[in-house]
């Protein structure tokens, strides 16, 4: 209780102004203590992420294979990225993966957390914990569950509806369905995530804003523009580029599901970064293609922040 | 303690030089074997190993058992660091990909040494072993795909000696398919045929075989898959399948095994381990080789390889070229081909050494038809992808003739990289 | 559909009683329809997983039988018994318990100190910094996987717990996270305190920390589940194993061929998602007011 009062969000102050935080007369115990904070967690990603980034970083510009001999190749991998047919081709289906996955996941997740916020539902509890189940079963058994489902032969979706007359093609090895089929599991297994998420963003709307709207006579959709969408304007930049980067990287569901198939109809980045590195042993190529990827994810990240963080500035300290 | 082994992180990272262990110098020569045999074979293995390690005191092999798929994605890694296995199995397609990288230990000399009890292996099962002209592994599996079916389902079609020719066994395939309420798709499959993604990877090696064709030249070098006996083979297999749905299309291995074991499919393409699978399902099953095509009979066979890896020191090599040339003993080779269900891989090994178990017995009659499949291909994985592609759209009803001059290109690209 | 619902009274309140009660039952209805149509989509939702329950107590000869069923003919708990003759399973899941658990701990403490720095303490570069930690989520593990693991075998950590948990003791994730919660807590307070004299350290401790624990619960749970169902990560630094975490340890059940006994698996799957799901439940009314006020915004 008392830390819903003390969370509740008051307009802050520009930094320097009377109240704000004094800065610290002594410059060098300062710094000393910015450091003392970030230490520990700077140590640890250094060495285990940045260190590592930078050794990839190196092995992309050579040919190695993991087990000692490389030899210096220029920019020949990357210069093979871009010309790789087959490449060019995973780019292209991470790119529609990425265009399906992250706007589905988001209203999927964004409908539910309304859903299971409104005070018209009854044991809201049950439904919230029900609904972040399949984020928390391992993938490994939620595809065999999926392809119990989805079996075009032997499974359970197709006997029901066979008795009803529609018979469900095989849509796992449809090249124009599975990629389809591969985003509503990968929805599937995630929008519990986001929607605890949303949900955060939701509760913290104060009620007052809703009561006003009422007296100005908005109905349930224009509240929901109105005030629900704006005020969650924030918590949507931040899932956006966690939901982008996500499906940028797109690789258990499809390796569990399709290996990419058929025809390399749901072969993604990643697929082709696991095969390089860990199947043909190529980790020079595998480590371009990653910084690749890298690059990409992160000028689209930035055009989103730009697209949505805009109006929200206090992202930014 | 949490920030001592911080600051250690940084220490050591910065050092950034492994320090090599040692061998010990007094006492056996340690050695670490990654297998993936995890039902009652790898008992026998494991027991094998224990043998050998009572046998002599030089060489102390501890075997570790993993699934092939942890040990393909974790030996780079292991390896990377010196940290991996110094023996290790493993599916024989993916040898040629680690001897091509150095990761393994060349076995040239070790073949051409009289103890090592290699003159008596299977040399289609050692040509699995072979890249580049040189041998990089021992064979420990040998299998030819053959054909489960249900006995009961092809007696009822009046069908009482299993077919051996492609056009009994499509005969046989249409009498056992039944479209009851004729909606055109059969509630009973003759044949659970996959079209991609197939067990080993051999149904399709094996049918172009019986067509009298190949996906390569004999030493990997030239793509041969756009042949015109491929074309009248897949031509074949794609109108029974399209015209009379003797089996349903876009299957998989696993799915036909899905397929097979839930009683919808008569007849199916499979390991050995099929056995298990139909027994758990109560079917009554048999095993029958892959009946004949118009130029031959041919099985693919399913292999595995074990391997010294290149981080081992030389001490260690000749420590496990000894557990190699033990396990390839015939005394053991019996013993494990029995325990392991597979046929023996030594020639000298007959059906009556092994009747004691019917399906090694089964399998070994018919072992000498059944080929490595794509030896010493190091990109294998990208040649099977195009055929792969070339044989599910063949049986979705594409062109076999475009698609196998489509498949020629992508093999001869695999092959050339 | 929450548009109707909700729609708000825009009769005045003099309303006549009789519409009032119509209004009432209306309400009712639309309240009862409500919850059976969120019922439905809810059980669409868990058809998988109750796939995957029911599939744990079928024999071995249903798992695959045609016509497929949901529930088992026959209820077994053969599966179970096969996950607990297979499988060193109390050493497992302790094992998953220390790595996850372990995980979770450290990368709290270590993400919210980083964390209060990039909000609170306004230094240069800190933007710069911010921005390098969230780039550091857009390369994909498995391309530094062999540089982590030849810098963990340098150190002489591969099959230690050391190995599985520190090179995963902080997280861009989790900093880019509490930093967000930290932002929306008023500064009024940390100043008080500050005012009074209070040391940098003291404010994080004793100020901003307590009214973070839902945001850390949050970070906690996710931080959890994520590692707790991890699988290349434990199978890679584990080669032996004595270290194994449940979730690798279930890769163990394959039959002959590689061939998975489903029902053996799912039997596993729901021994392993047990934990998590109790965790979740215990904590799920604190962990969902937690985002609540985080808000990342």
């Amino acid at each position: 209780m008392t830390t819903s009062t003390l969370h509740r969000r008051r307009p802050r102050r520009p930094p320097g102004q009377l109240g704000g935080r004094r800065p610290l007369n002594d410059g060098f115990r300062r710094r000393a203590v910015v450091v003392g904070f970030l230490a520990p967690a700077l140590i640890i990603l250094t060495a285990f992420v940045g260190w590592p980034m930078l050794s990839a970083l190196r092995l992309s510009f050579t040919d190695a294979s993991g087990f000692g001999q490389e030899t210096w190749v220029g920019l020949a991998n990357y210069a093979r990225v871009f010309t790789d047919s087959s490449i060019l081709q995973a780019i292209g289906n991470t790119a529609l993966y990425a265009v399906l996955f992250t706007p589905i996941a988001l209203v999927v997740a964004l409908v539910l957390a309304l859903a299971v916020n409104s005070p018209q539902l009854p044991f809201r509890e049950f439904f919230r914990t029900t609904l972040f189940l399949p984020f928390i079963v391992s993938l490994a058994v939620a595809a065999f569950a999926w392809s119990y489902l989805l079996d075009p032969q032997i499974g359970l979706l197709n006997y029901w509806l066979q008795a009803v007359g529609i018979r469900i093609g095989n849509v796992l090895e449809d090249p124009a369905l599975a990629m389809p089929t591969v985003v509503l599991v990968a929805v599937w297994k995630s929008f519990g995530f986001y929607m605890v998420i949303f949900l955060a963003g939701l509760q913290d709307i104060p009620k007052s804003l809703y009561e006003a709207a009422s007296l100005d006579g908005a109905n349930g959709w224009r509240r929901f523009t109105n005030v629900t969408f704006p005020m969650l304007s924030n918590t949507m930049a931040f899932v956006v580029v966690i939901a982008l980067i996500a499906a940028l990287q797109a690789f258990d569901q499809i390796y569990v599901l399709t290996g990419g198939g058929p025809y390399r109809s749901t072969q993604t980045i990643v697929m082709e970064i696991y095969q390089s590195g860990f199947k043909d042993l190529e980790l020079g190529f595998a480590s371009a293609l990653s910084y690749v990827l890298l690059v990409a994810t992160l000028l689209l990240s930035l055009v989103q922040f730009l697209f949505f963080g805009r109006r929200g500035e206090d992202t930014s300290s | 303690m949490a920030a001592f082994a911080v600051s250690a992180v940084v220490v050591s990272g910065l050092a950034g030089c492994s320090a090599d262990t040692p061998a010990a110098s007094d006492g056996p020569v340690a050695l670490t074997f990654w297998h993936g045999y995890t039902e009652a074979d790898g008992d026998v293995l494991n027991g094998i190993v224990e043998d050998f390690n009572a046998s002599q005191d030089d060489v102390k092999v501890t075997p570790q058992t993993k699934t092939w798929a942890v040990i393909d994605d974790t030996l780079l890694t292991a390896l990377s660091s010196g940290e991996g296995p110094q023996i290790v199995a493993m599916p024989a397609e993916r040898l040629p990909v680690y001897a091509s990288k150095k990761a393994l230990v060349n076995l040239d000399d070790f073949y051409a040494d009289d103890t090592s009890n290699t003159a008596e292996l299977n040399t289609e099962a050692v040509a699995m072993e072979t890249v580049d002209g040189s041998k990089y592994g021992v064979p420990t599996g040998f299998v030819p795909l053959s054909v489960f079916y249900d006995k009961d389902k092809l007696a009822a079609a009046g069908i009482s000696t299993f077919p051996t020719t492609w056009d009994e066994w499509v005969a046989a395939a249409k009498a056992t398919t039944i479209d009851a309420n004729g909606d055109g798709t059969p509630e009973q499959y003759g044949l659970a045929l996959p079209d991609h993604g197939t067990v080993g990877n051999g149904v399709w090696a094996s049918l172009f075989e019986g067509g009298g064709g190949s996906i390569t030249n004999d030493d990997g070098t030239e793509a041969t898959v756009d042949s015109a006996e491929n074309i009248d083979t897949l031509t074949y297999w794609a109108d029974a399948v399209a015209k009379d749905a003797i089996s349903p299309t876009g299957l998989d291995g696993i799915d036909a095994d899905a397929l097979f074991t839930s009683g919808k499919a008569v007849m199916h393409i499979g390991g050995p381990w099929m056995t298990g699978l139909a027994t758990d399902a109560g079917i009554n099953y048999g095993i029958a080789p892959i009946p004949a095509g118009p130029e031959a009979q041919a099985s693919s066979a399913i292999g595995v390889s074990m391997a010294v890896t290149a981080q081992a020191s030389e001490a260690e090599q000749a420590a496990a070229e000894k557990f190699l040339a033990y396990f390839n003993e015939k005394e053991v080779a019996t013993e494990w081909s029995l325990g392991s269900g597979w046929p023996a891989l030594r020639t000298d090994v007959t059906p009556e050494d092994v009747n004691a178990n019917a399906t090694v017995a089964a399998l070994t009659e018919f072992s000498d038809t059944s080929r490595a499949l794509l030896p010493g291909v190091v990109n294998s994985t990208d040649v099977l992808t195009a055929v792969d592609e070339a044989t599910q759209k063949a049986l979705a009803g594409g062109d076999p003739a475009e698609l196998l001059t489509a498949a020629q290109a992508a093999v001869q690209q695999a092959l050339d990289n | 559909m929450t548009s109707t619902l909700s729609r708000p009274a825009l009769t005045p309140p003099a309303a006549s009683a009789r519409t009032t009660a119509r209004r009432h039952r209306r309400f009712k209805l639309s309240r009862a329809l409500y919850l059976v149509g969120f019922l439905i989509v809810t059980a669409a939702i868990m058809l998988p997983v109750i796939i995957i329950v029911l599939t744990a107590f079928k024999p071995a000869s249903e798992v695959n039988a045609y016509p497929p069923t949901l529930a088992p003919t026959v209820w077994t708990l053969d599966n179970f018994r096969a996950i607990f003759s297979e499988l060193p399973f109390a050493r497992l899941i302790g094992n998953s318990f220390v790595f996850a658990g372990g995980v979770t701990l450290f990368a709290l403490v270590f993400d919210s100190l980083a964390a209060y720095a990039l909000a609170r303490l306004d230094f240069r570069g800190s933007k710069v910094l911010l921005i390098v930690i969230i780039a550091s989520l857009m390369i994909p593990f498995q391309a530094t996987l062999i540089p982590i693991y030849q810098l963990v075998s340098d150190l002489g950590w591969v099959n230690t717990f050391a190995g599985l948990i520190l090179p995963r003791a902080a997280d861009a994730f989790g900093i880019f996270f509490l930093r967000q919660f930290f932002l929306s807590l008023p500064r009024d307070l940390d100043n008080a305190a500050r005012i009074d004299g209070a040391s940098e350290f003291r404010v994080f401790w004793s100020v901003v920390l307590p009214n973070a624990i839902p945001a850390l619960l949050t970070l906690g749970i996710f931080t959890f589940v994520n590692n707790w169902n991890d699988l290349l990560w434990p199978l890679v630094f584990t080669t032996e194993s004595d270290h194994g975490t449940i979730t690798s340890g279930l890769t163990l059940l394959t039959g002959p061929g590689g061939i998975i006994p489903q029902g053996v698996m799912m039997a596993g799957a729901l021994i392993a998602v047990l934990p998590l799901a109790i965790l979740f439940l215990m904590v799920q009314r604190r962990f969902i007011e937690s985002v609540a006020s985080s808000g990342l915004k």
